[in-house]
């Protein structure tokens, strides 16, 4: 209703800006030589300001008056190319236009494809609305990046999380996860995980996409709850009547774990029948990978270390699908499908040693994760003579299911001394502690979980075209519903011996790896989870349950919630000579309900009552946003960005659930009311593009954020917070707005090929981005108590790294090219502590890896990677750097393959 | 077309071809799957020795409740009645078992007031008092049976201290017919312990006529109970220091009666202020030695404290002396001297 009024005013205002008696000029543009669809072009329309841009398939439509007219098309590496055509009233005329390179190098090395998708990347960049990076499916290839994760990591002011050194969430400028939405074909997707929003990009296989776009300003045709960036994955789409075949297979090995991992890829695309109507693509992909980890971990509160031993089979599964039809030039029907299944399964077997129990712990498990996305987009395109209209309905599902997560633990009462002469590994003196007949059961642990998240969502578009004088403008209005529901259910069991349960030698196995962090370490031989499991099968009588663990566990954990997303926007773009103004309003209303349970401990530690909770929440935004974009030369930009945006609290926050513990005096409790963090974003970036496919960027951002979400200590608080309290005195940690944080920085990057050295030197190119970001927020002082309550202390955001970057060199001549490739990670602050003493902080990171390629012909070529060349462990430390609390290290793994294009 | 479906079944079956990912699983038995299980509802107890019974019993473990009425779980009583196979062994102190059982029988509590021998049910009860064989029937229904042995009262009643154990061990040995879904814990035991009336065991009185050790005594057992730092020795009727397995009990009877009606008949008693405390440490193969004692008290509106009482005893005939120090939260009393008679 809304959206119709707004189409309705905008029309009455700008009655001149219907064009009756236009016709449609739509079209491909590709490359002249090997036929690629060249994404990011330019055409405009000479002698106006009126210009589009190509889309990911190289397709552009553009309305042009009837009469004689000229079009341009410019692309970054290519020469210039002027096409006059004689268009009648109403008239659709449809192109295909080849463009040829005007630089001789990527010609010559066109058989590598590299070249070419770099120079996608920019054009798409360059021509954006937006400040926007993009990464084409070419690039994604260039560097060994075999998830969505580790490919975003190469683009400036992004850094990754990882875990077991394998690339899951992304930060964007600085900002924690929930800061960034991630979408699969312009639609947000679910997150599989329980208690989040974000989604872990490890389980989306980089092979499947035909690029990537990290939108790092807004415009109001986006959702508004980015606030440090929108990262699109778009799927790939049949382009010619020649069908498409790619295959790639490779083999890999770990050095870790001295096992080998396997790849493959296949991809099939056509457009079928004389007219080329019928477009279809199905690309499948296949990972198997063994890997682990050394890792050794300390906590310097309770004086303990923990040796872990990581050893995962993780698989990644990539299935997708695009079927479009095209009625005719102006109307297109499409349905675009997206499997994703990422498993992992990891056996963790860890010793804990506590010498001030006097204790040792030898714990054991063996946890199977699968995490799916299915995303189904059923839209269609139509352009009329006066506007175009764009709608879409999409169905995602996120679900993550972990049929089993076992942990067996077993104890000895075995005094032990560590000593942290050498941080970096301590010492640790235990008398026989490698003996498992000294360890007896402690506690088994059978769990299982699914966390479930379902979009369906339903939007459109409608734009319409207008002049202004001599100068073409666009307004576009649309709006969007989306349902999500999101649940996550818990099934935990935990069992006691209450028998003489044989000591843990009676289960034990042979040891998986040779040694142990450089063999610094005994491990001895580990536990055989399949082999305790069969004794406790047959044995049911010596074990006893903890139904109150099991209930308190489940009643926790588990929720169920709805939320209903309404949003619209009206928008203009106008085009004034050299600048583009592109000015407009989003609204978005969000909607949220929640079921979940109270779990009451009583001061003896006993579970008291578990309580069915629900609660609701809505919250309202209107967020303009304005970009400008000044084309100073043919190569040369301006952009600036004020935008509004925001950020949904995480599921966990809010979930009403709460825990009292009167037996330490404490209550977490979620937090219905918790408003989304609001956000104020400036950006400037001025950018040059070099006509042998490079750029020079250079920029500066500035984010405010208000209603900033932090966990507060509720000092001697009465409880429940709200209605009659039965307790009149209890300290209550739970998330709260109300605290200011600002992020500033600068980002630089520059990428080209050293065409103008002298020799060979000319063959190789550079790649370098960094980004420099400083953040401060304030939150309430960890000094603060019951007395002073209000106290605050300034802190930086968690997850924002200061410096963060990346360094490449490469080379490549006819038909071999090899890369370095570096990518930094500044420390960042990770998890906020009780006390500043207890803060920790992810060390600085540097990553090398290396590639290499050779084409055998434009159908066959080898490819062999080599990453973490350096053998870069992951490090925490906690308040100060020589206080190390964890070092994990990975080793190296590789692959070598084939890939095969016809 | 057919090659565009032909390619996609081939890109599926390739798929399904690779996805394994839970070689060498072993399943647990899930919550569902597992069983029943009889245990013995305690690791031991103990009667002084002139006691002419003593008994164990058998429960089941707690299983979770599904309907979410006991979020902590609670036992689900068979649907089946299963026979229980013990045996009683390890004895010490005597040679044959025979000497000291004489009988069994078994029954449970169908209230606070009856038990099936009241309500004339027979539990199926087998005992061999040569070879310490018996079996009895978990009747379908009951949370807990209990088994009881009549023992001769005389055959350890002596005035001599004594410092060798008089003990014996029950085990369970399992289910008749191998039952899958109710199997007994065979490998705990309940030990029961033949206490020395000549050792710490058994009632001492204070006197609370002597207001000095009246005093001491509200100073030291105050700090716990309100209701002792108010009393006045005009008050009070008796004051007792129960020690048994495991546990001690001052009990403070007061003049004051009350009207108690206990299953279905009204009688007069006296009031009683009682503490009941978990032993912590106690040398009670000595006639003197540490004592530690102590328990949790709620302190309403949801607190609680630990409390604890450490020191010493000495047993000197009929007398036992304590020397005692109480502690809670922040509170302690002094070392405080309380001398009782038997």
């Amino acid at each position: 209703m809304m959206t119709k009024w707004i189409a309705s005013c905008l029309l009455f205002l700008f009655p001149w800006c219907a064009w009756a008696q236009q016709a449609i000029v739509k079209g491909t543009i590709t490359d002249a030589v090997n036929k690629e669809v060249l994404t990011g072009a330019t055409i405009s329309l000479l002698g106006s300001n009126n210009s589009t841009v190509t889309d990911v398939n190289g397709e552009f439509f553009i309305y042009a008056g009837s009469g004689t007219r000229s079009l341009v098309v410019r692309y970054l590496g290519y020469s210039d190319s002027t096409i006059t055509l004689e268009l009648k009233p109403n008239e659709t005329r449809v192109l295909r236009i080849g463009l040829s390179s005007s630089y001789a190098r990527l010609s010559s090395v066109i058989v590598m494809g590299l070249l070419q998708g770099q120079a996608k990347a920019l054009n798409q960049q360059k021509n954006a609305d937006n400040i926007r990076n993009v990464i084409a499916s070419d690039q994604i290839g260039r560097f060994p990046d075999p998830n969505a994760a580790e490919a975003l990591q190469r683009v400036p002011g992004v850094n990754i999380e990882r875990d077991q050194g394998e690339g899951r969430y992304v930060f964007v400028r600085g900002l924690a996860p929930q800061f960034t939405n991630v979408s699969v074909n312009g639609e947000q997707i679910p997150s599989p995980e329980a208690d989040v929003r974000f989604v872990a990009l490890d389980a989306i296989p980089a092979d499947q996409l035909a690029s990537i776009e990290v939108s790092k300003s807004l415009t109001p045709d986006m959702d508004g709850d980015a606030v440090g960036g929108s990262v699109n994955l778009i799927t790939r789409t049949a382009q010619s009547k020649k069908p498409r075949i790619n295959a790639s297979l490779a083999g890999g090995y770990n050095q870790l774990m001295r096992a080998t991992n396997i790849q493959g890829q296949l991809q099939y695309a056509q457009r079928l029948g004389n007219k080329e109507k019928l477009g279809v693509l199905f690309n499948s992909s296949y990972y198997h990978n063994d890997l682990g980890s050394d890792n050794i971990e300390r906590s310097p509160q309770d004086n303990e270390v923990e040796l872990r031993d990581y050893s995962l089979t993780r698989t990644r599964l990539g299935l997708s699908s695009t079927i479009d039809y095209r009625f005719n030039p102006r109307h297109e029907v499409y349905l675009r499908a997206l499997y994703s299944r990422f498993t992992d399964r990891e056996w963790r077997r860890r010793y804990v040693f506590k010498p001030e129990d006097e204790e040792i712990e030898k714990l054991t498990k063996d946890r199977f994760e699968a995490q799916s996305i299915t995303t189904i987009n059923l839209g269609a395109k139509h352009n009329f003579n006066s506007f175009f209209l764009n709608y879409e309905a999409q169905f995602s599902n996120g679900r993550q299911n972990t049929p089993y997560d076992n942990e067996i633990g077993f104890i000895a009462g075995i005094p032990s001394v560590l000593g942290f002469k050498n941080p970096k590994y301590p010492s640790i003196t235990a008398d026989d502690f490698t003996d498992n007949k000294a360890y007896e059961l402690d506690e088994a642990g059978f769990g299982h979980t699914l966390a479930k998240d379902r979009n369906i969502t339903a939007k459109f578009d409608l734009g319409i075209p207008y002049k202004l004088n001599n100068n073409s403008g666009l307004i576009k209005v649309g709006a969007k519903l989306r349902r999500k529901e999101k649940s996550y259910s818990i099934t935990q069991d935990y069992y006691e011996a209450i028998a003489d349960v044989p000591t843990l030698d009676a289960f034990e196995e042979g040891p998986i790896k040779s040694s142990f962090l450089g063999g610094r370490y005994e491990l001895g031989k580990p536990l055989s989870v399949g082999s305790f499991i069969n004794y406790f099968n047959a044995n049911p009588a010596a074990f006893a349950s903890s139904p109150e663990d099991k209930a308190i566990d489940e009643a926790l954990e588990a929720y169920d919630a709805e939320e209903h997303v309404v949003a619209a926007y009206a928008m203009a773009r106008q085009q004034f000579n050299k600048l583009m103004v592109l000015g407009g309003v989003r609204y978005e209303r969000t909607k949220v309900s929640y079921h979940s349970k109270d779990v009451v401990i009583d001061g003896a530690g006993d579970l008291q009552e578990i309580v069915p909770v629900t609660g609701s929440s809505s919250y309202d935004f209107l967020l303009p946003q304005a970009s400008v974009r000044y084309q100073l030369s043919k190569f040369t930009n301006l952009r600036a960005a004020a935008t509004f945006s925001y950020a949904r609290p995480n599921f966990s926050e809010i979930i009403p659930s709460q825990e009292i513990n009167q037996e330490d005096n404490i209550a977490t409790a979620g937090n219905a009311a918790l408003k989304p963090v609001k956000a104020f974003n400036l950006d400037l970036l001025g950018e040059h593009y070099f006509g042998n496919v490079g750029v020079l960027s250079g920029g500066f951002f500035y984010k405010r954020l208000n209603d900033f979400i932090y966990r507060r200590v509720l000092f001697n608080s009465p409880y429940p917070l709200a209605g009659t309290p039965y307790l009149n005195s209890i300290d209550v940690v739970q998330a709260q707005n109300g605290n200011q944080a600002n992020v500033t920085g600068f980002e630089f990057a520059f990428q080209n090929n050293l065409s103008f050295l002298p020799g060979a030197l000319k063959y190789f190119s550079l790649y370098v981005n960094y980004t420099y970001a400083h953040s401060a927020a304030t939150l309430q002082s960890r000094t603060a108590d019951a007395a002073k309550p209000n106290t605050t202390e300034k802190l930086r955001l968690p997850g924002q790294a200061t410096h963060v970057g990346n360094i490449s060199l490469a080379f490549e001549r006819k038909k071999f090219n090899a890369r370095v490739s570096f990518n930094f990670n500044g420390e960042y602050l990770s998890e906020v502590g009780a006390t500043s003493e207890e803060d920790v902080f992810v060390k600085d990171r540097l990553q090398a890896d290396i590639s290499a390629g050779y084409a055998f012909n434009a159908h066959w070529r080898l490819f062999a990677e080599v990453l973490n060349i350096t053998n870069q462990p992951f490090e925490r430390y906690m308040a100060t750097k020589d206080q190390l609390i964890q070092r994990e290290y990975y080793r190296q793994w590789g692959r070598f393959g084939v890939k095969f294009d016809w | 077309m057919t090659r565009s479906w032909l390619c996609f079944v081939l890109l599926l079956l390739l798929a399904a071809a690779c996805d394994k990912e839970n070689d060498d699983l072993v399943k647990p038995l899930s919550a569902d799957e597992f069983p029943q299980v009889i245990v013995l509802d305690d690791e031991g107890d103990g009667g002084l020795e002139d006691e002419d019974a003593f008994s164990f019993k058998l429960t089941l473990l707690d299983r979770a409740d599904a309907t979410g009425a006991a979020p902590a779980g609670k036992i689900t009583p068979l649907k089946e009645a299963v026979t229980v196979n013990f045996k009683v062994t390890g004895f010490k102190g005597f040679n044959k078992l025979s000497d000291y059982i004489k009988d069994a029988k078994a029954f449970y509590e169908i209230d606070d007031c009856t038990t099936s021998e009241d309500a004339g049910i027979k539990i199926p009860l087998q005992f061999d008092v040569n070879t310490g064989l018996g079996s009895v029937q978990f009747p379908a229904g009951v949370e807990e049976v209990e088994v009881e042995f009549e023992v001769d009262d005389a055959l350890f009643d002596d005035d001599v201290f004594n410092t060798k154990k008089r003990e014996l061990t029950i085990q369970l040995t399992g289910t008749a017919g191998n039952n899958v879904a109710v199997q007994a814990n065979k490998t705990a035991d309940f030990t029961y312990s033949v206490q020395d009336d000549e050792a710490i065991y058994g009632e001492w009185e204070l006197d609370s006529k002597d207001a000095a050790a009246f005093t001491r005594f509200k100073t030291l057992f105050g700090l716990v109970s309100e209701d002792i730092k108010g009393l006045t020795a005009a008050d009070v009727k008796k004051i007792t220091f129960e020690v048994e397995y495991g546990e001690i009990k001052v009990v403070v009877k007061l003049k004051a009666t009350e009207v108690v009606n206990e299953c279905g008949s009204a009688e007069t008693k006296n009031k009683e202020i009682e503490i009941e405390t978990e032993i912590e440490e106690l040398a009670d193969d000595e006639l003197e030695g540490d004592i530690e004692f102590g328990e949790v008290l709620e302190l309403g509106k949801g607190k609680f404290a630990e409390f604890v009482y450490k020191g010493s005893f000495k047993i000197t005939g009929k007398q036992l002396t304590l020397e005692l120090k109480g502690e809670l939260e922040d509170e302690e009393t002094d070392d405080i001297m309380l001398t009782l008679e038997k």
